[in-house]
């Protein structure tokens, strides 16, 4: 129903006035982040479901602005302006309305955010467990008191990734390819075929290219077929992705039993009680004992703060649809007799403040609370 | 009985296709008004209105509920309606007005052939030339879809109104999603199809809301239309 009545806006006022005293009561300084941004990081940095339901629109200047779509990566944004040194602690709150088209669901378009986002924190693993202890205490501050924890960990699955052997560029694309599963295992059994599993309408080119002949190859390709240059793309740039292909072809494949410890780590999910006998079982390397050690200190911390992981869902596949984190991820449903219901979520993103245009790295964790679905399901 | 109102194209090929198609299964349509203007009525059945809209604006006054049955291209119906919105449905493949929508990009791109090789360049493009890759289209919707399924992120959509395939010689884009029957068009500018590039296989369809399908008008006009075509 469009709007809210005063009843409805007080209730919803008095919610987030005592999560945002949780927040505040933590040393988490409030900022309003502009509600108009630019689009591009949205864009290419949030994954398609948030991708696709983005308010875009053209300013005077032709530039592509939007109505934020979270208000993380505005509150990364007012860090990277207002921090005289981005990289020093700094830990910020905030409270405001986020905008989405409609999905199937039949979410509101308009909704209020609530949020923390700790930059620079000088001890990871207990930010990590200090920010999911905040956004656990703020849903409990809010009256929400039957609820599950599901957490992932994109670190484990970097450092197994790492300890695989196969050729950089090929580790590169299934990073790339986390994020879309389907997309993801195709690669992956691409990789086990290796060599011309599928032709295609160029394999007949790669097949020509042999030591260094590629650009030459190229030239005299277009210049007998006499095709225009245009595209943007220059030639060299054409040649060197062909010998990369040709190259992929040369390459040894990749060991089939390495591929099924990948997918066999991705398949891992359950209680995470038996979870640290499970990912034992994954037969990686030194990377991945460094991640699964980092992954046990963070339980430990958990337990330092009060919280009980033991009771909490791990699924290692977990937070492939968030593109931006990089490390921990969370997310909180509330139960309710039509089910649960995700009412908070959120994890580390290191990377997203350089891909922001950050010079030196800055290390970042968060969360944020869905505060109208929350409402919702108090009331 | 309350009346019920079937767009057709306004002019054009489809119109004319249209208004045959129906004359030949026995409705024939009969304009109304002064200026024999946008309005009319089909003769040989109760009730139902004719509005004569552009193929384009069809699809929306079909999602917004404002008429109950149209023909248009499948191709602007899916962009307006993807498949699974439950309260329209395509009734009726006219099997005229036939192209495909497709994925077309410069011919000189020797290196890529498949939606796989457009992500996979769309990151060094990124790298090299610290912009995205600009995919010219009227079609936003499909094209989001299609890429999405396909796992290609890297992309931008660039408005095009017409001539889109002019859009990699003027420098607008790299990459377009239009509309093709023949593909001489694309050859005539330097463009391939990808491998797996086909969106969408579209002809002229009679689609409706699915709230009328068991309204006994819609009943006889799909079935008089589905032995025609």
């Amino acid at each position: 129903m469009p709007g809210k009545s005063r009843t409805e806006r007080e209730a919803l006022e008095r919610q987030n006035a005592a999560i945002m005293a949780v927040f505040e009561r933590a040393g988490f300084d409030q900022i309003a982040p502009d509600i108009i941004q630019p689009a591009d990081i949205f864009l290419e940095r949030s994954g398609e479901d948030i991708r696709a339901r983005t308010f875009v629109f053209t300013d005077p200047s032709g530039a592509e602005m939007c109505l934020r779509p979270d208000l993380t990566v505005p509150a990364c944004r007012y860090h990277l302006s207002h921090a005289a040194n981005p990289q020093a602690e700094k830990r910020y709150c905030y409270l405001g309305p986020a905008f989405r088209f409609p999905d199937e669901l039949l979410s509101p378009q308009e909704f209020t955010q609530a949020g923390i986002e700790w930059f620079g924190a000088k001890e990871a693993i207990a930010a990590e467990a200090r920010v999911l202890k905040l956004t656990i205490s703020a849903l409990e501050a809010a009256g929400l008191t039957r609820f599950r924890v599901t957490f992932g960990d994109l670190g484990l699955f970097a450092g197994l990734l790492a300890d695989t052997d196969m050729p950089e560029r090929w580790r590169r694309r299934l990073q790339h390819h986390f994020w879309r599963p389907h997309a993801f295992r195709e690669l992956l059994e691409s990789f086990c075929a290796a060599r011309a599993s599928r032709r295609t309408s160029i394999s007949a080119l790669v097949d020509r290219i042999n030591d260094g002949n590629a650009l030459a190859l190229v030239e005299a390709e277009l210049d007998t077929r006499k095709l225009p240059f245009v595209g943007g793309r220059d030639v060299t740039e054409i040649a060197a992705r062909l010998e990369e292909k040709a190259a992929d072809r040369r390459e040894t494949p990749l060991d089939r039993a390495k591929a099924d410890t990948i997918n066999a780590y991705l398949a891992i999910t359950g209680d995470a009680s038996s979870i640290d006998a499970e990912l034992k079982t994954i037969n990686g390397g030194t990377r991945y004992a460094a991640a699964r050690d980092y992954f046990s200190k963070r339980l430990f911390e958990m337990e330092e703060l009060g919280l009980n992981p033991r009771r909490f869902h791990f699924a290692a596949g977990f937070g492939r649809d968030l593109e931006y984190y990089t490390g921990f991820t969370f997310q909180i449903e509330a139960d309710t007799p039509l089910g649960s219901i995700a009412v908070a979520g959120g994890g580390r993103y290191d990377n997203l403040l350089s891909d922001m245009g950050s010079a030196r790295p800055v290390s970042a964790v968060g969360c944020a609370i869905h505060t109208d679905r929350l409402k919702a399901v108090l009331a | 009985m309350s009346t019920i109102t079937i767009a057709i194209p306004s002019k054009g090929r489809l119109m004319e296709a249209a208004a045959e198609l129906l004359a030949k299964a026995g409705f024939s349509i009969e304009r109304l008004g002064a200026d024999r203007g946008y309005r009319g009525v089909l003769k040989g059945i109760e009730n139902v209105e004719v509005a004569f809209l552009s193929a384009s604006e069809i699809a929306q006054n079909l999602r917004d509920g404002k008429i109950d049955l149209g023909v248009t291209g499948e191709d602007l119906l899916r962009e307006k309606i993807s498949a699974d919105d439950k309260a329209c449905d395509v009734l009726v493949r006219l099997g005229f007005g036939p192209a495909d929508v497709v994925v077309a990009v410069p011919e000189c791109w020797l290196d890529v052939a498949t939606m796989t090789d457009l992500d996979e360049i769309a990151e060094s493009f990124y790298e090299r030339h610290g912009r995205r890759l600009r995919v010219a289209t009227k079609y936003h919707n499909l094209t989001r879809r299609f890429f999405a399924e396909k796992g290609v992120t890297g992309y931008r959509i660039v408005e095009s109104l017409g001539a889109t395939e002019g859009a990699p010689a003027a420098g607008i884009a790299e990459i377009i999603v239009d509309i093709t029957t023949t593909g001489s068009t694309l050859a005539a500018n330097s463009l391939k199809i990808l491998d797996d590039g086909v969106i969408l296989k579209s002809s002229a369809v009679l689609a409706g809301r699915t709230a009328v399908l068991d309204d006994p008008r819609v009943i006889r006009l799909r079935a008089a239309l589905s032995t025609m075509a």
